[in-house]
């Protein structure tokens, strides 16, 4: 294996920087997924039938604290980062932990605001409108999920071997979709949640 | 020392991205026409979208910085034509009939 000291660790192999490469393509495949739920989102949003219509269910104030959360958390992934680049174990396992717990913190008030939909009688199979709602956001909310595992086994091979060629690019790459699902997020509150209370 | 773990660019991208997120509340709080509202979100999603982008994810870092946002930008087009289309197809047309 090559080592390039002149780059920072994640990039020191040709194949570290072919899996970053490899992971921008993906997420320009993922930007397509939620291009398509966004699309029949708009299609559907008027298709409420006898259930309720967004203006009715939405509620800003957890839907804020989720924007905020997942706005920090993409903050703190960044800063984990920029102290792996430094060399700075310690730092870095601290901002990647306060991530994960940013994101758990996200996680739980989609929970609640799921359970809150259901229950005022907003579930999948209510109308289209609520079918599409809970769909684009069930498959945000998994990625999340699914982050947060990906996310915890990386900070544990951090913690057992080191900043190392492999560990800094699984945790860059990591950040990558972290920061991702904070656009898609955005995008979310934006012509979701905002749109449908304006 | 702390210093150095908060370095300025990010401090400061991270604070507008909640300023442009008050921008957007703008539109829940005060009353707008739709048009008016849905241009604020339009400019404030899409430039929060690219500070991610650039400013946290690296995009033009690395030597392939060209097939990276060769990518992000093929992915977007096609995004914009999926929504725009539907839009133009299923929901726009509905009202010029």
């Amino acid at each position: 294996m090559k080592i390039d000291h002149s780059l920072p660790l994640e990039y020191s192999t040709e194949q570290n920087r072919l899996k970053i490469l490899g992971f921008w393509i993906f997420l320009g495949a993922e930007i397509m997924l939620f291009a398509t739920l966004f699309a029949s989102y708009f299609v559907l949003v008027n298709g409420t039938g006898n259930g309720p219509s967004g203006a009715e269910i939405f509620e800003i104030t957890p839907v804020l604290a989720e924007t905020i959360l997942l706005l920090t958390s993409s903050f703190t992934i960044g800063l984990a980062i920029h102290a792996m680049r430094l060399g700075n174990k310690k730092a870095m396992l601290v901002f990647f932990g306060i991530t994960l717990v940013l994101g758990l913190a996200f996680l739980g008030v989609e929970i609640y605001e799921f359970v809150h939909y259901v229950h005022v009688g907003a579930g999948l199979q209510t109308s289209a409108f609520t079918a599409i709602l809970l769909t684009t956001l069930g498959t945000h909310g998994a990625h999340v999920t699914f982050g947060l595992f990906w996310g915890l086994f990386i900070l544990l091979q951090v913690k057992k071997n080191g900043l190392t060629p492999e560990t800094t690019n699984k945790s860059f790459i990591f950040s990558l979709y972290w920061h991702f699902l904070d656009v898609v997020w955005i995008f979310i509150f934006s012509f979701v949640y905002l749109k449908g209370m304006m | 020392m702390m210093k150095e773990l908060f370095p300025r660019k990010q401090v400061i991208g991270f604070i507008f991205s909640l300023v442009l997120t008050a921008v957007a509340l703008l539109v829940y709080f005060m009353d707008m026409s739709f048009a008016v509202g849905m241009t604020i979100l339009l400019v404030t999603a899409f430039i929060q979208a690219g500070l991610q982008l650039i400013l946290f994810m690296h995009a033009g870092e690395s030597e392939d910085k060209t097939t990276i946002y060769t990518s992000i930008y093929y992915g977007m087009a096609i995004a914009i034509i999926t929504v725009l289309g539907t839009l133009l197809t299923l929901v726009w047309t509905y009202q010029f009939q």
